[in-house]
């Protein structure tokens, strides 16, 4: 995988179908309904059992409909990919005016294959990373890959810049 | 919990003393494993309108201690801080303040 600067945002390519798949799974992981999923991206925020209730009757549903709405972005926008010339990888734009809504919902997927995957700190390290089973392994790969794209969203990687979307790709 | 937006609330908060007597709260993020440094300190700074600086020391006192707090103050905008932090999925908690 890539990444360029473009006018219209971040491109994101050379992507090949293993990513594409981790892609994919970003808005279905937001949307789990696995029960601890949905314990660590609605955490419990109080300790007394009636302030909690009153946060989960007022706070959570806003919080839900925002989860969705950032999976149905990215749904939209993983719609768009193109394919790369003479190959089956794929490229990706994500505007500037998404990526505030990529990054959150890049970090919900991580944190999600992290909870579905029983991963501990440990396993994100090397030493522990070889102590991990091999689906653990491959998660740890996922959630990897997509802190990858996160960085480079947040502006921490120097990236080619290019004129538009358009052409760089028919570069 | 304080509703927000709540007529009723707005009446309350205009005719009742004792609300500024009510003990702060704090706002709480604890670390966790998987969510990068740099994402914690651009989070702090949108939600919270920190410097660069306040939001990377707040960032580095979750990662060190394991959690920080973060802005203390009013009970109904500390749910509201919550409710921002917890959007990007950041790991965070109420208290009242003892005392």
């Amino acid at each position: 995988m890539w990444a360029a600067r473009v006018s219209e945002g971040f491109v994101f390519g050379e992507l090949t179908p293993a990513t594409v798949e981790t892609l994919t799974g970003v808005p279905m992981l937001i949307e789990s309904a696995d029960a601890r999923v949905r314990q660590r991206l609605l955490p419990d925020t109080y300790d007394a059992a009636e302030d909690e209730q009153q946060w989960r009757r007022h706070a959570v549903p806003e919080l839900e409909r925002l989860f969705l709405s950032r999976a149905q972005l990215v749904r939209r926008d993983l719609a768009t990919m193109r394919s790369m010339p003479k190959s089956v990888d794929k490229v990706l734009l994500i505007r500037d005016e998404h990526a505030s809504a990529w990054l959150s919902a890049l970090n919900a997927a991580r944190l999600a294959l992290f909870v579905l995957n029983d991963l501990k700190a440990e396993h994100m390290d090397a030493d522990g990373y070889a102590k991990a089973t091999a689906k653990q392994r491959e998660a740890v790969l996922r959630i990897h890959l997509l802190a990858e794209m996160q960085s480079v969203l947040l502006g921490d990687l120097e990236l080619e810049s290019a004129g538009s979307f358009e052409d760089f790709i028919l570069e | 919990m304080v509703l927000r937006g709540s007529t009723k609330e707005q009446t309350e908060t205009k005719t009742k003393p004792e609300t500024s007597l009510a003990p702060p709260w704090n706002v709480i993020v604890h670390d966790d494993p998987v969510t990068l440094m740099n994402y914690v300190t651009k989070v702090f700074i949108q939600v919270f309108g920190y410097s660069q600086d306040k939001a990377h020391r707040l960032m580095m006192e979750v990662h060190q201690e394991g959690r920080s707090v973060v802005w203390t103050g009013g009970r109904e905008k500390a749910e509201v801080y919550a409710q921002k932090l917890q959007a990007h999925h950041l790991l965070t908690s109420l208290e009242v303040v003892d005392g």
